[in-house]
C-alpha cells in the first residue's frame, strides 16, 4: 500500500569508494555517522520538536497551539490573523522551524512589504537559526538560494518572474497578507501562480472591508473552498440574514484560519495606563485662537479649522501655513495675515511644550512623542535641546537605513524620540513605554497604531501613554467627542477597524472634517459628532453579539 | 559522560578527527580545529582559497562549547538545534560515508578466514500527511546470506581496522553487492508492511478527501482546469503516503569467524 522510494545511488558511491581507499572511513568516522544520523532523526508523528531546537525562544501557549494546529490539523496551509502584536511572525517561524527539521520544506520563500525584509532576515537568523537570502538590485540566485526573503514587488518584476514561477517551493509565507485582497491585482495573480506545497498568510486584518476579502485569501490556499466569487458573493449578499449562512462561512474558513485576540491569551499583564492632560492656553493664546475665528466669515471653514488645529500644536505649524497664505494672496487680505503674524510672534512658548518637557523632565525614561506637523517636530526638538533633553526625529518618510539608524540613536542614546508618523508597520519599540501624544489624529485607529508601536509583544513595562489636549479648543472637541466615548483606550481595539471603514459617506477622517465644515454652531457639531459615535459604539456592540 | 549527549559526540567528532583538545571541564570544551576541518565546517571558503594561494598554511580557528546557556565564557552552547551542531552533523555523515573494514584479530586463530558482511545504516521517511524518521541499521552476510537487524548494536565494542590483520585474509563474497543491496531492499519492503499502517490509511483518507473535493470544484466550475492539474499535483505531494529510503553510510565489514556466531547470536556483542 506504502510506495517506497529506494535510494540507488548508495551502490554506486560504495563500488567507486572500495577503489578509491582514500575515501573510505575508519572504523571510529563510520560509528560517529551513524550516531550523528541517529541523534539527528524525527521520532515522533506528533509534537514540535522545533521547541526542542530553540530553546533561547520564549514561545508563549498561544504561539505553540497555533503551531501545532497548523501543522497536525490544517496540514500546514494556513491564515495565522493573531491580533496586532501577538507574534504571528514567531508563530510562521515556528511552523516553519518544524518543517525543516522534519525535512520536508527546504525550498523556501518569504514574500514580505520592503521595509520588513531586513527584520525577517534577522529575525529568522536570530530566533530561529534559518540563513535566509534577500535578493539586492542586480544579485539574485532564486534557485541557488534555499531561504529567500523579498518582497512582492521584487519578485513579479520581468526579471525575476519567470524564474521564481518554474521553482516548486516547499513552503511559502506570505506576511501583511490583507493587501492581497483584491483578486484583479497583478500581486493576487502572482501569488496565485506561486507553486507551493504549504503555505501561511500572515495578517492582523483579515477582513478589512468586506467578507469578499477574505474569500479571496482562502483562495490562495484552497481554491474552490468557498465556491467561485460570484456566488459566494450573491449567497453572502442575499442570504447574509438567515443565521444558518454565516454559521456555514464561519465553520469553513474555522478550518483555515487562526485569530487569537488579545483578551483570550492573557497578554494584558502589560497595561495601558492612559492619562487625558487637559491644558490651558494662556490668555495670549486664547486670544489669539478666538481672533482666528473671525476667518470663518470670509474663508472657506476648512482653513480655519486648520490654523484652529495647527495653534494648538506649536505657534512654528500654524506660522507656516500662515506665511503660504499671506504669499498668495492680494494686497487686501495679506495685512490680515500680516496682523496674526505679528501676532504669533509675541506668543510665549507653547504651553504643550511647557508640559512636554515637565513630564520628560520628571523621569529618565525613555519617551515618544508624536505630533502632526513637521513644524511642531522641528520646534519640539529645539526646545528639548534648550532644557538639556536629547531627542531625535523620526519620520515614516526616511528611508529604511536612516530608520534603522535613528531607532537605534534613540535606543543606545536619545531619551526622546519625535515622531511625526506611525512610522509605517513593523518598527518595534517595546524598550520604550511612555508616550505623548502631542496632538490627536482624527482617526483612533491612527492612534491605536501609534500605541502598537510600544504596547505590542514582547513589552514588559505598563505602558503610559499621555494625550495632550488644550481646553476650549477644536482639540478638546475632538478627544471628549471620539477618545473618550469609544472606550478605545480600555479595550485593545479589535474589531474597530473594520467598523470605522465600513462607515456609509467615506472614511472616518473624512466624516469627521466634513461634520466641522458644515457646521453652524458648536452645538450642531456636537449633535452630529454624538451621532457618529453612537453610530460606532451601535456597530461595535452589534458586532460582539454576532461574533 | 555528560549528561548532553550532544556534548559527548562533539568530544568524541573532534577527538576521532585529530583536533586537539585544549580544554575540557564538564561545562566546557575547546577545540584547536586542524586546517581541513576548519576549512570543512567553518564556511570560510575565501579565507582558504586565499591562503592556498598564496602558498600559507593558514591560521585554523578555535571553538569553545557549552554546556550551558547561561555561561560565563561565552561560547557555542550545545543543543538539539544549534546550527553548529547540524554542520558536524551532516561533515560526520560525509566523513564517515563509506567503509571497508577488518576486524582487528591480536592472535592468530585456527581459523583465519574473515567473513564478510554488507551493513547498511538507512534513514526511512515516512511522508505524507504526516511525517517521521527512523534509523535502521542492516547487515547481510555476503557468503550466505543470512540477515541481521541492529547491526550497529551488534559491533559497537568491536575493533576494526582498515587494513587486515596478520594472519588473517578476507574471503571473498559469493553474492555481489548489487543483489545484496536489494535484499536489503526487500527486507526493508517486508518490514514495513508488517509495522502498523494506520498513519498511511489516516493519509490515504484525508488524500482521497481533497481530491473528491477539488473534483467537485472542478466539475462545478469553481477553478479552470490550469489551476486544477496544478493543485491536484500539490495534494498528492501533501498527503500521498510514501516512504523515502536514504542509505545513510555502509560498507564492508570482515568478521572472523569466532566473532561472526557471537555476532549472530547476542543483540550486543559485549
Amino acid at each position: 500500500m506504502v510506495e517506497i522510494h529506494p535510494d540507488h545511488t548508495f551502490i554506486p558511491t560504495l563500488r567507486d569508494n572500495l577503489n578509491n581507499p582514500n575515501h573510505l572511513s575508519n572504523w571510529e568516522g563510520f560509528k560517529l555517522a551513524y550516531q550523528a544520523a541517529k541523534i539527528n532523526t524525527v521520532p515522533n508523528f506528533d509534537g514540535l520538536l522545533a521547541l526542542e531546537h530553540l530553546p533561547h525562544v520564549q514561545f508563549l501557549d498561544h504561539q505553540i497551539e497555533a503551531a501545532e494546529r497548523v501543522i497536525h490539523q490544517m496540514n500546514g496551509r494556513a491564515i495565522l490573523a493573531d491580533e496586532v502584536g501577538l507574534g504571528k511572525t514567531l508563530e510562521a517561524g515556528l511552523i516553519l522551524k518544524e518543517y525543516m527539521i522534519r525535512g520536508i520544506a527546504r525550498k523556501i520563500l518569504i514574500l514580505t512589504p520592503a521595509s520588513l525584509v531586513n527584520q525577517w532576515v534577522q529575525e529568522l537568523n536570530d530566533k530561529f537559526y534559518i540563513q535566509a537570502a534577500s535578493p539586492r538590485k542586480k544579485q539574485a540566485a532564486w534557485s541557488d538560494w534555499d531561504v529567500t526573503v523579498t518582497s512582492i514587488d521584487m519578485a513579479k518584476r520581468e526579471a525575476h518572474r519567470q524564474e521564481i514561477l518554474s521553482i516548486p517551493y516547499d513552503f511559502i509565507i506570505i506576511d501583511e497578507a490583507h493587501k492581497l485582497k483584491n483578486h484583479q491585482t497583478k500581486n493576487y495573480q502572482f501569488v496565485q501562480e506561486l507553486k507551493k506545497t504549504y503555505c501561511l498568510l500572515l495578517t492582523a486584518t483579515p477582513i478589512q472591508n468586506k467578507l469578499s476579502d477574505l474569500f479571496n485569501l482562502v483562495s490562495i490556499l484552497k481554491p474552490g473552498y468557498l465556491g467561485n466569487l460570484t456566488d459566494f458573493k450573491k449567497k453572502y449578499r442575499y442570504e447574509a440574514n438567515k443565521q444558518g449562512n454565516i454559521e456555514h462561512i464561519h465553520s469553513l474558513v474555522g478550518k483555515m484560519m487562526i485569530r487569537n485576540r488579545r483578551k483570550d491569551t492573557g497578554l494584558d499583564d502589560s497595561k495601558r495606563i492612559v492619562v487625558n492632560e487637559r491644558l490651558k492656553f494662556t490668555e495670549e493664546e486664547q486670544k489669539m485662537y478666538q481672533e482666528l475665528e473671525l476667518l470663518k466669515s470670509d474663508h472657506p471653514s476648512f482653513t480655519w479649522l486648520t490654523l484652529a488645529k495647527e495653534l494648538c500644536s506649536s505657534r512654528e505649524a500654524c506660522y507656516m501655513s500662515l506665511n503660504q497664505m499671506r504669499q498668495q494672496s492680494n494686497e487686501q487680505t495679506m495685512a490680515v495675515y500680516s496682523k496674526f503674524i505679528e501676532q504669533l510672534q509675541q506668543l510665549p512658548h507653547h504651553v504643550k511644550a511647557k508640559r512636554m518637557i515637565e513630564l520628560i523632565s520628571e523621569t529618565n525614561e525613555k519617551f515618544i512623542v508624536f505630533t502632526e506637523y513637521r513644524a511642531t517636530q522641528f520646534y519640539l526638538q529645539w526646545y528639548l535641546q534648550q532644557h538639556g533633553i536629547s531627542s531625535v526625529p523620526f519620520s515614516g518618510k526616511f528611508n529604511k537605513s536612516k530608520r534603522d539608524w535613528m531607532k537605534q540613536l534613540f535606543k543606545n542614546q536619545a531619551q526622546v524620540l519625535i515622531a511625526t508618523e506611525a512610522g509605517g508597520e513593523g518598527i518595534n519599540l517595546q524598550f520604550c513605554h511612555h508616550m505623548i501624544n502631542y496632538d490627536l489624529p482624527w482617526n483612533p485607529m491612527r492612534l491605536e497604531q501609534r500605541i502598537g508601536r510600544i504596547h505590542r509583544f514582547g513589552q514588559e513595562h505598563d505602558v503610559k501613554i499621555y494625550n495632550f489636549a488644550i481646553e476650549n479648543t477644536i482639540e478638546d472637541h475632538i478627544m471628549k467627542m471620539l477618545y473618550e466615548k469609544i472606550e478605545m483606550f480600555k479595550n485593545a481595539v479589535g474589531d474597530l477597524d473594520h467598523i470605522l471603514e465600513q462607515i456609509p459617506g467615506g472614511s472616518f477622517d473624512k466624516q469627521i472634517q466634513t461634520i466641522i465644515d458644515q457646521s453652524d454652531s458648536k452645538g450642531e457639531i456636537d449633535i452630529k459628532l454624538n451621532n457618529l459615535v453612537s453610530y460606532v459604539e451601535h456597530s461595535i456592540s452589534e458586532r460582539r453579539e454576532t461574533s | 559522560m555528560t549528561l548532553n549527549p550532544y556534548f559527548d559526540f562533539v568530544h568524541q567528532f573532534f577527538t576521532s578527527y585529530g583536533c586537539a583538545i585544549l580544554e575540557k571541564s564538564e561545562s566546557h570544551l575547546k577545540v584547536q580545529l586542524t586546517s581541513s576541518m576548519d576549512e570543512e565546517i567553518m564556511n570560510r571558503p575565501f579565507y582558504w582559497h586565499y591562503m592556498k594561494k598564496m602558498n600559507r598554511p593558514g591560521d585554523p580557528m578555535q571553538l569553545l562549547f557549552t554546556n550551558t546557556s547561561h555561561s560565563k565564557e561565552g561560547g557555542i552552547y550545545l543543543h538539539a538545534g544549534t546550527p553548529k551542531l547540524h554542520t558536524i552533523y551532516r561533515a560526520a555523515i560525509k566523513k564517515g560515508k563509506t567503509a571497508r573494514l577488518y576486524e582487528a584479530v591480536v592472535q592468530p586463530l585456527e581459523n583465519r578466514a574473515l567473513c564478510p558482511w554488507l551493513v547498511v545504516n538507512i534513514h526511512l521517511h515516512y511522508r505524507g500527511k504526516q511525517s517521521k524518521d527512523e534509523t535502521l541499521s542492516l547487515g547481510l552476510n555476503l557468503v550466505h546470506g543470512t540477515l541481521l537487524p541492529n547491526m550497529m548494536d551488534r559491533l559497537w565494542k568491536m575493533e576494526f581496522e582498515p587494513t587486515v590483520s596478520d594472519y588473517t585474509f578476507p574471503m571473498t563474497p559469493l553474492i555481489n553487492l548489487e543483489n545484496a543491496y536489494k535484499r536489503i531492499e526487500r527486507y526493508v519492503e517486508g518490514y514495513v508492511s508488517s509495522i502498523s499502517d494506520e498513519w498511511a490509511t489516516l493519509s490515504l483518507k484525508h488524500l482521497q478527501e481533497e481530491k473528491v473535493l477539488l473534483e467537485s470544484f472542478y466539475s462545478s466550475e469553481d477553478i479552470g482546469l490550469e489551476q486544477f492539474t496544478k493543485e491536484q499535483e500539490q495534494i498528492a505531494t501533501r498527503y500521498s503516503p510514501r516512504i523515502l529510503m536514504e542509505a545513510v553510510n555502509g560498507g564492508l565489514f570482515y568478521i572472523s569467524q569466532k566473532s561472526n556466531s557471537y555476532v549472530i547470536n547476542n543483540l550486543a556483542a559485549d
